[in-house]
């Protein structure tokens, strides 16, 4: 393989600020799942197998399976929103295990202006290498459970928010996830009042479906 | 063990569905942009909810961390761009303002 070609270029970029976020949730995730007392096997099946953090910790936390499901539902709207992109062949179901957030915020800004032909190899090789980190990272955690001051794991865990914080300011840039992300901050109260595992998915549904409103009648 | 088996089950029928709903369908099509709404919202919803009300050792920090962590990485994101940078800023701030 090329080391220019999409996926090698999708690796190389998955290995910056992307992997420092994700290396961080996930180091989080293995030393919480140690400190409950799950087992190792059990705590790699969750960071590759359910790949969606707030789902992995509601389960962590004994919230049942249903919550932990309405807390990832949002890999729906993300793999609709993802799938145009990746073509319309069956190549496409290759990307399944990996929809998250982090990889479908990235494949948001870099394949409107990747070439068509290149769409679905990038999104593998940013895909791959970020599920990677997670599960090295959830391994790493796993053994340093009991060891990483509490407050490094605060700043660990700032690392995440702050690097969406950094894709939803980008993305804000332009019409029309502007109207998106104003209508979602618009919404957040929603997620401070309902459960954890309601609140995000209510205040991205109603905040998302009032931009989409606004936007279309623009159009109009 | 059998939780974790079901959820990992739900999380491959909700990413299944997307695929198939959005089937043949561009990106312009009024679908995939409400769905791209929702999910940018829900992103922007998250970002806001983690630094506003955090839980576990997020929670820990100041909020004065928080947001100056979280600011100082959007002004050197719009001055610089990339994004490695600007977390690595954001962090540093944000160690400054903690206790």
């Amino acid at each position: 393989m090329s080391g220019t070609g999409p996926f090698a270029r999708a690796c190389r970029e998955a290995l910056g600020a992307p992997a420092l976020a994700m290396a961080a949730t996930f180091l989080a995730f293995g030393t919480a799942a140690a400190a409950a007392g799950l087992s190792l096997g059990w705590t790699l099946l969750a960071a590759l197998g359910v790949y969606g953090m707030p789902g992995q910790m509601i389960l962590l936390g004994g919230g049942g399976v249903a919550a932990a499901v309405a807390a990832n539902a949002r890999f729906l709207p993300m793999a609709v929103s993802l799938s145009p992109w990746l073509g319309r062949g069956g190549g496409r179901w290759l990307s399944l295990p990996f929809i998250a957030v982090t990889p479908w915020a990235m494949a948001m800004r870099r394949l409107p202006h990747t070439p068509p032909t290149d769409r679905l190899r990038w999104f593998l090789g940013f895909a791959l290498t970020s599920w990677i980190v997670a599960g090295l990272s959830a391994l790493a955690g796993f053994l340093l459970a009991g060891r990483l001051p509490g407050p490094v794991l605060a700043v660990l865990l700032l690392t995440n928010p702050i690097y969406f914080g950094l894709i939803v300011a980008d993305a804000a840039r332009v019409h029309p996830a502007r109207l998106s992300v104003a209508c979602g901050l618009l919404a957040t109260p929603l997620a401070l009042v309902l459960p954890a595992s309601l609140g995000l998915l209510a205040a991205g549904l109603v905040g998302g479906s009032v931009a989409f409103a606004l936007s279309a009648r623009r159009r109009d | 063990m059998t939780e974790l088996l079901l959820l990992i089950g739900a999380c491959v029928a909700l990413r299944a569905a997307g695929l198939a709903m959005a089937g043949r369908m561009g990106a312009e099509h009024p679908f995939i942009r409400w769905a791209s709404s929702v999910a940018m919202a829900t992103l922007a919803a998250f970002v806001a909810s983690a630094l506003l009300m955090p839980s576990g050792a997020l929670a820990t920090l100041p909020i004065a961390a928080r947001l100056g962590g979280m600011g100082a990485a959007v002004a050197v994101l719009f001055w610089r761009g990339g994004l490695l940078l600007p977390v690595l800023a954001g962090l540093a701030v944000a160690v400054l303002l903690s206790p």
